[in-house]
């Protein structure tokens, strides 16, 4: 019961992220959402990806968020698309609808997909698993930072050409 | 299937379908990437939905991280675009920035 109000919570929060006009608050309600979502991992038992998910996305995407939009506090944050918030509620009745629907289709398929999988594998512990079963998506999380990384490298040291050449023809 | 993962699979996909909604309606840049972000939310319910009920939270919870590592790697370089574009375009309104119309 605690893990449904807690689902709840976080769909809430997602909604008041949804209708808030300012981004600042959209940003914050997104952290919370991740705050409490944290909490449901830890909850079940997943405690890294408890402590992944408290960390990085409700501290380190949310100060990236929040660094963006002071970056660019002045453009026209305030004018978005009204309707889109207004209809949002009219939405998702029609997405709970389709929600139900689409849980009763994949009941039978779910029932399946348990028989499918034999119960010995791929346990024995987060190291075991991690280290052991997964070493690809270890490499591929390493390769994925090193992307990351050079491309805010190449983003912003273009920048800093443009803003050299600028310089040079202005004088 | 116990009313917990029911409630994961629910949420999960509700909160998909919302952040689907929010980068369609939406026009802000900083608005569409929360909305990618609202969509890994749903996600990250919709894998521990699914490892709970197989019974293997310790293969689901390395997925997880990976995902999360994904996801942050995602906003950070989606991040750097939007300000990037920003400075040239001086709005964050996609339908305004036709620099890149064929």
């Amino acid at each position: 019961m605690g893990t449904i109000l807690l689902l709840l919570l976080v769909f809430l929060l997602v909604l008041a992220m949804g209708l808030a006009r300012d981004l600042l608050k959209a940003a914050i309600a997104l952290a919370l959402a991740s705050v409490f979502l944290a909490t449901i991992l830890f909850l079940h038992g997943a405690w890294v990806a408890a402590v992944f998910e408290l960390s990085v996305c409700s501290g380190l995407i949310t100060v990236l968020f929040v660094s963006t939009i002071s970056l660019t506090k002045d453009s026209d944050q305030k004018e978005e698309a009204k309707l889109t918030g207004y209809l949002l509620p009219a939405f998702l009745l029609f997405f709970i609808g389709v929600d139900c629907l689409a849980l009763r289709w994949l009941g039978p398929f779910f029932l399946d997909a348990k028989a499918m999988v034999p119960a010995d594998t791929l346990t024995g512990g987060f190291s075991k698993v991690f280290w052991g079963d997964r070493t690809t998506d270890v490499l591929g999380q390493a390769a994925l930072i090193l992307s990351g990384v050079f491309a805010i490298l190449s983003l912003f040291k273009r920048k800093a050409q443009h803003h050299s050449l600028e310089g040079g023809k202005h004088e | 299937m116990s009313s917990e993962v029911y409630g994961l699979f629910f949420f999960g996909l509700l909160t998909v379908m919302v952040g689907v909604y929010l980068l369609l309606g939406y026009r802000n840049l900083i608005r569409i990437m929360l909305g990618v972000e609202v969509i890994s939310k749903g996600t990250t319910m919709i894998l521990l939905g699914a490892g709970l009920y197989q019974g293997r939270p310790d293969f689901i919870q390395v997925l997880i991280v990976t995902f999360i590592i994904v996801e942050a790697i995602l906003a950070a370089v989606m991040l750097g675009i939007v300000i990037i574009s920003h400075k040239i375009h001086v709005t964050l309104d996609i339908r305004r920035q036709s620099k890149l119309k064929g």
